[in-house]
């Protein structure tokens, strides 16, 4: 345990002070500061209306979909060339000269890693959070402490999902430029392609309702039942497309933030708010929470599974 | 005597099927403690493959070693605590400076938190980097990586040095001080193990060597040892010193029993022998018909590349 804790101060060290940490860092806070305004314009507007908990939940649900892009980047960034990059600077075999197990490696360096997204993570959030709260004036109650303390974790889990997958990758390959590629692939993957391709798939499998004429009701039909009709088409490409994405670790991590701040699209585009208490959260949640905790683990073993068997020529 | 490395028919085997390469072809080895064992042979010829098994960062396929009593297969965590390890094309955290380096590789050699800065500037000077002490490793040239790369072997203060291809890419200067650095380390009892691929290199610091070719130990031993054959093989050479008198000298020489060849040239006279016979030279110099012509016998060593060419033609010893 010792020789991962020397690993991990130095790598926590070099993380901390590099270019890279700073520039992920720098858009950090480019979009908190862009969370802040728009929590500040959405007031402007008529926030009045809304209630302080209403705004928790605004502020709550921009910074989810912030860290929505930036988490898998934090933990891509980590780790990417962690033992790829060992490797090309000619450093592991120096490493792994010394009297120590591959274990500690992988250890020192998710030691480190936890470390780093957590203090981003948790830092960040709190400024953003704690800006958009003091400028506008907004009471917090404990409920929202707890929900963006829940938030928090589930961002961390988010994060530590993409360092799992670089990681694993980065444990079999010689060049970083390849982990990096494919690393940055499955995020464009996850977080773009899959959502387009699962509504692509599932309109081609849920036949189209034909078009009703919603001022004129025609053929004994009544404005409800045409809703009746839309609302069932919608559920229906709704259930297929998280069906699909169920593979995407992105989707559980919406899935969640968006019980937890009460924020969904609903079936017309527009923002539903459907606000459960974190029990109901996670009862309806579990599903997604559990994918979202075994998709790290999944990656990690597999990581250590490599990395102690692979023999470094 | 018990030998600080000893392998018994070692096998590594890289790929399947057509694909199929065997680095190491049953490599029986023997180094001797406090010895400079020279591993000489061309690029690809299983070196680095040897020296990687033997260090626990590979696995053999077959066969066994033991280094330092150690198994490499069960207890090679043991091994890297008492052996120090130079690779070929190693690195360092450029960032950051050569002492937070050598800190960094002390603290996982076990040492005592107290004493890794005063090992890491010991061996800084050790290797005459003491000035760059708090440099950059961004900075330095490749002969000072190469020390540094040393350094970092001995912060663990081993009793056997691993070094692959150590001169490769520096400059002569630079090689010669690396070689002087080696010969110090060896007269304080510390056994080296050096791969090379430059055959002179094997001649100017080390005591024993093994010669390797497609995996497999053409031959090894002392430097006398493997010249024996070679000189059994094309004859025993020495060279005699003279101040006057050597045409008398020579003529006498050549009717010595199993004497080849005897010829003059200025003050030397060249001797080839059918076999070893120093004894009867030495006599000569101290017997009373030419103690005062002669000034020296010297036997001549094959030279490394004339035991290179007889044991690459198979002719192993």
């Amino acid at each position: 345990m010792n020789k991962s804790l020397t690993i991990a101060r130095r790598e926590f060290t070099d993380a901390i002070t590099s270019k890279r940490f700073w520039l992920i860092g720098g858009l950090f806070i480019l979009l908190y500061l862009a969370n802040v305004y728009g929590v500040a314009y959405v007031f402007r507007m008529g926030g009045g209306t809304f209630g302080s908990s209403r705004l928790t939940l605004q502020i709550g649900s921009n910074v989810a979909s912030t860290l929505g892009y930036m988490a898998p980047l934090l933990g891509m960034a980590l780790a990417f060339d962690a033992i790829s990059g060992e490797r090309e600077r000619g450093t592991l075999r120096i490493l792994l000269s010394r009297p120590l197990y591959r274990e500690d490696v992988l250890n020192g360096k998710m030691i480190s890693a936890a470390a780093v997204v957590g203090l981003t993570i948790v830092a960040s959030t709190l400024l953003s959070v704690s800006a958009s709260i003091l400028l506008q004036g907004i009471a917090v109650t404990s409920d929202d402490i707890v929900r963006l303390g829940f938030f928090i974790v589930i961002a961390i889990l988010l994060a530590f999902a993409y360092y799992a997958i670089s990681l694993f990758v980065s444990t079999f390959s010689s060049k970083s430029g390849y982990s990096l590629t494919i690393s940055v692939g499955v995020w464009i993957f996850f977080a773009f392609i899959l959502p387009i391709l699962a509504t692509f798939i599932a309109s081609a499998m849920v036949p189209r309702p034909a078009l009703v004429n919603v001022t004129a009701p025609t053929q004994g039909r009544e404005p409800g039942q045409m809703f009746t009709v839309t609302g069932n088409y919608t559920r229906r490409i709704e259930a297929i497309t998280s069906t699909i994405e169920t593979i995407s670790v992105n989707s559980h991590y919406s899935t969640i933030a968006d019980s937890l701040f009460g924020l969904r699209t609903g079936a017309f585009g527009q923002q539903e708010v459907t606000r459960l208490d974190l029990a109901g959260v996670i009862s309806t949640c579990w599903v997604d929470l559990l994918i979202l905790v075994a998709f790290p683990v999944i990656f990690l073993v597999a990581s250590y599974v490599v990395f102690t068997r692979r023999q470094e020529k | 005597m018990s030998m600080v490395i000893e392998t018994d028919n070692l096998v590594k085997v890289y790929g399947k099927g057509k694909e199929e390469v065997r680095a190491l072809n049953g490599i029986n080895m023997k180094i001797p403690p406090r010895s400079v064992y020279g591993l000489f042979g061309p690029n690809g010829s299983g070196k680095t493959t040897l020296i990687t098994i033997l260090i626990g960062l590979q696995l053999p396929t077959g066969g066994s070693a033991k280094v330092l009593g150690h198994d490499v297969l069960r207890e090679s965590v043991e091994i890297r605590r008492r052996v120090g390890l130079l690779p070929e094309g190693f690195g360092f955290y450029e960032h950051m400076t050569a002492l937070e380096n050598l800190s960094f590789f002390g603290a996982l050699d076990d040492l005592p938190a107290e004493k890794v800065k005063a090992r890491a500037l010991e061996v800084l000077e050790t290797i005459g980097l003491k000035e760059k002490t708090n440099a950059k490793v961004a900075t330095f040239s490749r002969g000072m990586m190469q020390r540094l790369g040393m350094a970092q072997a001995l912060m663990k203060d081993p009793e056997l040095l691993m070094l692959d291809e150590p001169t490769v890419g520096i400059d002569p200067e630079g090689a010669a001080e690396f070689r002087d650095i080696v010969r110090g380390l060896n007269k304080e009892g510390k056994t080296v193990l050096m791969s090379t691929h430059l055959l002179y290199e094997i001649g100017m610091v080390c005591t024993h060597a093994a010669m390797i070719r497609a995996g497999k130990l053409l031959a090894q031993g002392t430097v006398d040892e493997l010249s024996r054959p070679v000189r059994e093989a094309k004859g025993f050479a020495y060279e005699i010193h003279v101040r006057s008198g050597g045409d008398t000298l020579r003529q006498d020489i050549k009717l010595l029993p199993d004497v080849r060849e005897a010829s003059l040239r200025d003050d030397k006279i060249t001797v080839i022998a059918e076999k070893d016979v120093g004894t009867a030279l030495f006599s000569l110099m101290t017997g009373d018909a030419y103690r005062d012509q002669i000034v020296s016998v010297t036997p001549v060593s094959p030279s490394w590349e004339d035991l290179y060419q007889f044991y690459q033609g198979g002719e192993s010893a």
